[in-house]
């Protein structure tokens, strides 16, 4: 299971690299094609812009699983171990709640995504808009996991630490600026 | 009173432990229902339009050049070409850090990762000559924050979409008051050591002064590119960007061979991770600051602070000490993102100039970043130099109030920033 | 029978537009017949989010009002796509009979089938060429310009087709690309050349009217649904009384505008007869190309109406 997991992010990461460098290569194609030979490719001013989104939202799952998300942990720092686990849950319940209306928000929204074409591509909205529930379902399961690790009392000291902004790696905290 | 539900349930939820992106969403979820208005179609839509834009896709490029640069090996050309010009001045390793940090701070927007750089490579040298480690740490650091004002820079980037104000604008008034903080740091680095006892590198040779020149020379080409791009009208700051990226592969990759293609992977992924991070707080900002709008919260600010509409420079200092006090505690892209919806409308009201006061403010966020207790900077500092965060903060003092007193120089003359401004623009 | 309604209205362009003037003559209206309660908010510079994502917004109900130009919304109403097509409008009396008649009505029930009401048609009015190359006179001159031009495959289409560089661009980034000569012409209404100061950056401007796109006072249906009927009644009789306020406003800054870009010391040339008919004989294979999407009865009706008209 744990094996399925990890590949699975694998792929995410994968996808990742995928859509920043596609996203830099057609910008760049268009700069050399307008500069050097006077033309250019409409479609790649549009799907450069939804692959920008795809990756914000994709990332986002993927960055939330590695605690990478921004947050100010100065008052939860202060606190002990027990202090920190009921800030945790408290902390995981509110993310799962947002994640969920956000999900909620993007399958309300849905038919009016559907019903709209992109102006260049004529691609169906819904793909771009769509995200939503892969972001929304991607961050609840993740809480949801980790919540029920918290109540029963299977919560890592790795996991505390990382919730109290302990041990960031350079990545991390090149992330934050 | 709408006021008062979005700062206790922002910062409520943020003090609890939520990242800041959830908080957001959060408090606009509290808006919304205070304002009778739930519906989470404005969650969903808001979010994910927030990312459907031309302009911020500089911010992946950007990150991803600065990235390339480090792993490309053109840092390290960088300092070497600044040891090579002035480090046999006494005290000259610490003009050296300022010097390649502002060279790199014009190459890359993130003022982290120009940090770390600089700090891995300069922190033993100056260890070894004799200077005061945790005060070349402090430096370092402060040399580190003057990335984000200095273009390219995500903060302007993520400021100009935000506050609807042009980037390139922001960009060309951000080189002058960049530059005056680092001619600060270096005078007061030459105040604090002039007792120390201290080993200057002796003068490097002619022949190797012109040799780490040429060698630097394709680094040193970037900001030309960027700027030079951008300002004779080649492209557009979103294409600089990319521009700059495929530049500095290119360098890293072809000229000085220290970027393999198996790297590169590494590379785009992490630039991607960073890129989903700020992307999905300036998204889930946008959520809240459509409420802000919606909720007409600016104006009820406006009501308290009516007496200082009528003076600009009183206004600016208290607008500015509110953003340092906010800046202690706060990273510099959430910063940006929660005051700007709140601030813009009421700098305008001012009838101060958006681009003077988005300089300044994104100056002060970035000296954010050297205040504790939370103070990325100097986080990145102690892990890579391995010197204690306490002795960090101390040692960054002197160079903090030097950037605070550079930034209330300005309040006091906004011409120091609109003059160079207009004439560069 | 009137309750106490907050309307929030988003645009796009700033206050200083005559749609402002709009706003303000449909709220005195509104007062006067609703007793002060039904209130417009006004909201500019695209603080509510950009046209498109506030005409989603109302048609998910979240949202009650946006001025916008039709371009925009063609991906929801392909239909709208009529009013981008080249050269369809002569002069703004055509366009006014058109759009307040039967014509523009049958337009009206495609956009309430998407949820979105049409309270009445506002306007953008002619777009024109400006440019920093040289004088444009015939469709010749077009040849190899690159022209900004909205994220709409007809614009696309005529500018490519007239042999220009078209390229699409966000509107806040137009201002430097020209500046910068990134990008050598752009085309809006004389009223959007003066205000967003483009004429600052440009040398030649042609009357091209090669397009009149209306603004469209839309509501969101489903909270539109939920007002009484005199409520309904009041905004649609006070839209009215708006628009005609603001066509009147905008008629009179169009001329102030292109004085002003006279004295700003651009070179203003005009398309001759000929050269007009020449270039919409030359357009035609875009109304060809684009009339399946469009529906091919819209098109079909617009004609007809207007051959009707022009008789
Ligand atoms: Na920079
Ligand atoms: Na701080």
């Amino acid at each position: 299971m744990q094996k399925a997991i990890d590949t699975f992010y694998k792929l995410l990461e994968l996808l990742l690299i995928v859509l920043l460098a596609g996203m830099a290569v057609m910008v760049f194609l268009n700069v050399v094609l307008r500069y050097g030979f006077n033309s250019g490719i409409n479609v790649s001013d549009e799907m450069s812009r939804y692959f920008f989104v795809w990756l914000t939202f994709i990332g986002a799952v993927v960055t939330f699983r590695e605690n990478s998300h921004v947050g100010v942990e100065t008052l939860v720092s202060l606190f002990g171990r027990k202090g920190r686990i009921i800030c945790m849950i408290l902390s995981n319940i509110v993310v799962i709640a947002v994640s969920a209306i956000f999900f909620w928000g993007t399958w309300k929204q849905s038919p009016i995504n559907a019903s709209m074409a992109a102006p260049v591509t004529g691609i169906s909205m819904l793909w771009v808009y769509g995200i939503g529930y892969f972001t929304g379902a991607g961050v609840v399961l993740i809480a949801l996991e980790r919540l029920v690790r918290l109540l029963t009392g299977r919560v890592t000291e790795e996991e505390i630490a990382a919730f109290a902004g302990e041990n960031m790696t350079l990545e991390q905290l090149a992330e934050r600026t | 009173m709408t006021l008062v539900v979005f700062i206790v349930s922002l910062l409520g939820a943020m003090a609890i432990g939520v990242p800041v992106a959830f908080s957001l969403m959060f408090c606009g979820v509290v808006l919304m229902w205070y304002m009778g208005m739930f519906n989470t179609q404005i969650i969903a839509q808001n979010m994910i339009a927030g990312a459907d834009t031309f302009t911020l896709l500089a911010i992946p490029f950007f990150i991803l050049a600065g990235e390339l640069m480090n792993a490309g090996g053109l840092s390290r050309r960088i300092i070497d070409f600044a040891i090579a010009c002035v480090g046999h001045i006494r005290g000259g390793l610490g003009i050296v850090a300022i010097m390649a940090a502002v060279i790199m701070a014009s190459i890359s927007g993130s003022a982290a990762a120009d940090t770390a750089a600089l700090a891995a490579i300069l922190i033993p040298m100056m260890a070894k000559a004799g200077y005061n480690v945790p005060r070349s740490a402090g430096l370092i650091a402060a040399g580190g924050v003057i990335a984000p004002v200095i273009p390219p820079s995500m903060a302007f980037i993520v400021f100009g979409v935000a506050a609807n104000v042009s980037i390139t604008q922001l960009f060309m008034a951000g080189i002058v008051p960049g530059l005056i903080m680092g001619i600060a740091l270096v005078a007061t680095w030459l105040l604090v050591v002039r007792k120390d006892d201290i080993q200057p590198l002796p003068r490097t040779p002619m022949k190797e002064r012109v040799g780490a020149t040429g060698r630097a020379l394709w680094a040193l080409g970037m900001p030309v590119i960027i700027l030079g791009g951008i300002k004779a009208g080649v492209v557009t700051p979103t294409e600089a960007a990319v521009v700059a990226a495929v530049y500095a592969l290119f360098v890293g990759m072809v000229i000085y061979r220290e970027l393999k293609p198996r790297d590169l992977p590494g590379v785009i992924l992490q630039a991607a991770k960073t890129t989903a991070v700020i992307m999905f707080l300036v998204c889930a900002a946008l959520v809240s600051s459509w409420l802000i709008t919606a909720a007409n919260i600016p104006s009820e600010i406006t009501g308290f602070i009516s007496p200082l509409i009528d003076r600009p420079t009183l206004l600016m200092f208290v607008i500015m000490l509110v953003v340092l006090v906010v800046g202690t505690a706060l990273d510099l892209t959430p910063t940006i993102l929660i005051l700007t919806p709140v601030l813009m409308p009421i700098i305008k009201q001012a009838g101060i100039d958006p681009v003077y006061f988005g300089v300044l403010f994104i100056m002060n966020t970035c000296i954010g970043l050297l205040t504790p207790p939370v103070g990325v900077v100097l986080n990145v500092v102690s892990g890579v130099g391995r010197v204690p965060l306490g002795k960090v903060i101390v040692g960054v003092t002197p160079f903090l109030v030097a950037q605070i007193l550079v930034l209330f120089l300005l309040v006091l003359f906004p011409d120091i920033v609109i003059v160079p401004a207009r004439w560069l623009h | 029978e009137f309750n106490d309604r907050n309307i929030r209205v988003s645009n796009g362009i700033n206050e200083d537009h005559p749609v402002g003037n709009g706003i303000k003559a449909m709220q005195a209206c509104l007062d006067q017949k609703s007793g002060g309660k039904l209130k417009l908010t006004a909201f500019w510079g695209g603080a509510l989010g950009g046209d498109l994502q506030a005409t989603q917004a109302l048609r998910s109900g979240v949202q009650e009002a946006v001025v916008t130009s039709s371009s925009p919304l063609v991906g929801i109403i392909p239909a709208l796509g009529v009013f981008d097509l080249p050269f369809l409008f002569a002069n703004a009396q055509e366009a006014y009979t058109v759009l307040d008649g039967d014509f523009g009505d049958m337009m009206n029930e495609k956009l309430e089938a998407a949820g979105l009401v049409n309270l009445a048609y506002w306007e953008n009015g002619f777009r024109n060429l400006s440019n920093s190359v040289r004088p444009v006179t015939k469709w010749e001159d077009f040849e190899g310009m690159k022209v900004r031009v909205m994220q709409n495959n007809i614009f696309l289409d005529t500018f490519q087709n007239l042999g220009a560089n078209a390229t699409p661009m966000a509107f806040g980034e137009v201002f430097s690309a020209l500046e910068t000569k990134a990008i050598d012409a752009q085309e809006n209404p004389y009223v959007t050349i003066d205000t967003s100061k483009f004429f600052e950056v440009q040398k030649y401007v042609t009357e091209t009217n090669h397009a009149y796109t209306p603004f469209l006072f839309l509501f969101s249906k489903p909270i539109f649904d939920s007002y009484t009927p005199e409520e309904q009644a009041a905004l649609r009789e006070c839209a009215v009384v708006g628009r005609d306020e603001e066509r009147k406003v905008i008629q009179d800054l169009n001329k102030k505008s292109l004085e002003k870009i006279k004295e700003a010391g651009l070179e203003v040339n005009t398309l001759s007869a000929e050269e007009q008919a020449r270039i919409r004989e030359k357009s035609m294979v875009v109304y060809e190309k684009h009339k399946a999407e469009i529906g091919a009865e819209v098109v079909d009706a617009i004609l007809a109406k207007l051959e009707e008209i022009r008789k």
